[in-house]
């Protein structure tokens, strides 16, 4: 298993190289000079080519790649252009809050997702059935923004039940940090729960039809065993697998939630950085992204063997 | 005393296209470690009437009715809950499916252990060791390493050898086996049916067997019942049946009388082809259900329903023209 991990670990390597050339192409794709655009409207020729200079953006763009891979290998994602914080710093103060909101919306769909899509298919065709995929089709179409400002509105303003917005460090308290991410977290797991629901339902129907289910039945099994255990685990990987994709959604509403909510996390800082086109800040958050999304995409095939196997490492 | 005894077994599904009758008024019964074999051509209720006796017809589509009278209760009037306690437990089955019926993400000592953990209350420890003993008597070599492996580690017979190990695993009163070896080799097949006719005698519980296999018919049960069309058209003494087929659908199937032993030397006899088709069970059917194919049918056929009539010693047959004690075409 140990030597599985590594070799995955080792397979994502080629990945991780693609996505950071991608990342440091950022800055060439955008339109116009970086050096114009970094020096801002009212800078000089002399100002552009200083800046031109300092950040080595007259070397080739190889060297430019390479001395960068380099810096980021030793942990150094460069500095802000608007505020000469070091990346890494300003990331890792955002970190926290927003890291909170996605690991509570994770939580909350699995706990929420899964029971209901297994119902879903036991019942399937019934008026449960019926009424769970149509929630599932509305919180599929409600935009996030809706859904928080909506939440915010009825939980918060009206029945003030908890707080409208703000995040709280899980420092200060297990009940002060969770109770600013409920809101949030059903805002930002509306889709993601609709998502997960359906897939469950699918892959559960697709499950019960087979003949084991039959024998764990014929066995004296209650409902409980024979859904969530002989079904749920053989329905497993497809589940898993859209859990995993549904991060990369997580991490897109995040900054829409965080916007919403007042959550001075990454999705903030992403924003803000894009609007000052703070390029290293951009590049060093995308970068970030891309690597806990390999990371899950490592998790979910580790996931894989565990559940089924049948599946080889 | 009769463990078992059904009473005008009705199990229909609604379709799209009407209500398949699939099993029409069927009643049996069978005794305290009897073997009551069930035979028919495929889709003629076979399995429809066994899944029904432990109600694992899926409902709806299915709804089952009449009675099923188990060691003096009628499963059907049961909860769900005492029908689960009954289950795997006072009833077992095994599948005609050993490839498909164990679960491929499950171990399996796992699924031994459960119906041992379910029904005696036994702890993990215990259960195993029960599991380990359960694949030794079925037959496997090195069951400790065994119980330790998924199903997709063995082979379709030992497969088939765990399902039998763990429908008997709580020495059920009535084993239900529909078609264990249909899906085997026939080298495998002869294997499993030593085993199922070894254990027979060794645990003692009640068995109905549905089989294809008129050798093993012979061989293992006591009574058989024959099926068509989702209802009993006759049933005998397996001497009885062999020696005189009274219903020509029995007749037809059996072709030739097997000689004993045949199956466990390989040459076991199936049941003999019979030309036409089975009648669509959606469709109400008037008169006797066999006359479509039957070559003796007449008009009286065609209008009246023959009902199940005593033909011998503990023999009755539904047709017109199968006179009592008379010696058949
Ligand atoms: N779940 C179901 N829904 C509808 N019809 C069914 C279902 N299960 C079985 N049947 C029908 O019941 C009839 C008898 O099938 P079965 O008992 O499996 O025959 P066999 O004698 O070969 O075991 C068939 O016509 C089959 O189509
Ligand atoms: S009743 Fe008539 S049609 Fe039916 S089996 Fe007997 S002879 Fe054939
Ligand atoms: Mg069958």
């Amino acid at each position: 298993m140990l030597s599985y991990i590594l070799r995955r670990i080792v397979a994502t390597l080629p990945v991780m190289a693609i996505v950071a050339l991608f990342v440091f192409s950022l800055l060439y794709i955008a339109p116009g000079d970086p050096a114009v655009v970094i020096a801002g409207d009212q800078a000089s020729p002399e100002d552009v080519e200083r800046i031109r200079q300092s950040l080595g953006l007259n070397r080739p763009f190889l060297v430019q790649f390479g001395s960068w891979v380099w810096r980021i290998l030793h942990g150094d994602l460069g500095t802000s252009i608007f505020t000469n914080l070091p990346v890494s710093a300003m990331i890792g103060q955002r970190l926290g809050p927003t890291l909170s909101l996605m690991i509570v919306t994770l939580l909350l769909t699995i706990v929420v997702a899964v029971p209901l899509g297994v119902v879903a298919a036991w019942k399937a065709g019934s008026l449960i059935d019926r009424v769970i995929m149509g929630f599932a089709v509305f919180g599929f179409s409600l935009p996030v923004f809706v859904v928080g400002y909506m939440l915010a509105y009825v939980f918060a303003l009206e029945l003030e039940w908890l707080p409208v917005q703000g995040y709280t460090p899980l420092a200060q308290g297990f009940w002060p940090w969770l109770e600013n991410l409920i809101l949030p977290a059903i805002a930002l797991g509306c889709v993601y729960i609709a998502l997960v629901a359906r897939i469950t339902r699918a892959a559960m129907l697709e499950v019960l039809q087979q003949d084991y289910v039959r024998t764990a039945k014929a066995k004296g099994l209650g409902q409980g065993g024979i859904l969530f255990i002989h079904a749920l685990k053989n329905a497993a990987v497809p589940i898993v697998t859209v859990i995993g994709i549904g991060i990369a959604l997580l991490i897109g509403g995040a900054v829409v939630t965080e916007s919403v909510f007042a959550i001075p996390g990454l999705g903030r800082l992403t924003i803000d950085a894009i609007l000052r086109r703070d390029y290293p800040v951009i590049q060093g958050i995308v970068l970030l992204f891309s690597f806990v999304y390999v990371l899950v995409n490592l998790m979910i095939d580790v996931v894989y063997t565990l559940v089924d196997p049948r599946i080889r490492y | 005393m009769a463990l078992l005894e059904v009473e005008n077994l009705q199990t229909h599904f609604r379709t799209p296209s009407g209500v398949n009758r699939a099993v029409d008024g069927v009643s049996f019964h069978v005794n305290e470690g009897e073997t009551l074999a069930i035979v028919g051509e495929s889709g003629c209720g076979k399995s429809v009437t066994s899944m029904s006796l432990m109600r694992l017809i899926p409902e709806p589509p299915g709804r089952i009715a009449g009675s099923i009278r188990f060691a003096g209760r009628d499963l059907l009037q049961l909860s769900d809950r005492e029908m689960r306690a009954i289950r795997g437990n006072d009833i077992s089955m095994i599948f005609q499916e050993p490839m498909t019926s164990l679960n491929p993400v499950l171990t399996v000592g796992r699924q031994i252990r459960e119906t041992l953990m379910i029904h005696q209350g036994l702890d993990k420890q215990k259960a195993e060791a029960h599991a380990i003993e359960m694949l030794t008597l079925v037959g496997i070599p090195e069951p400790k390493r065994r119980v330790r492996e998924y199903p997709h580690q063995l082979s379709g017979g030992m497969r088939q050898r765990v399902m039998i190990a763990i429908a008997l695993a709580c020495n059920p009163k009535l084993l239900i086996a529909d078609e264990p070896t249909t899906a085997l080799d026939v080298t495998i097949q002869a294997q499993i049916l030593k085993l199922m006719l070894d254990l027979k005698h060794r645990v003692g519980a009640a068995i109905i067997l549905i089989t294809h296999d008129l050798g093993v018919v012979a061989e293992i049960a006591e009574r058989v019942m024959v099926m068509y069309a989702g209802r009993k058209v006759e049933e005998a003494p397996v001497a009885e049946l062999f020696r005189s087929p009274r219903h020509p659908y029995t007749q037809g199937l059996l072709g030739a009388v097997p000689r004993l032993g045949s199956s466990l030397t390989g040459t076991a006899r199936r049941l003999a082809e019979i030309p036409g088709q089975v009648p669509d069970l959606r469709k109400p059917i008037t008169g006797c259900v066999f006359a479509g194919r039957c070559a003796l049918a007449t008009d009286l056929c065609r209008q009246y329903a023959p009902g199940l009539e005593e033909k011998g010693p503990r023999h009755v047959a539904a047709c017109h023209y199968a006179a009592k004690g008379a010696i058949a075409a």
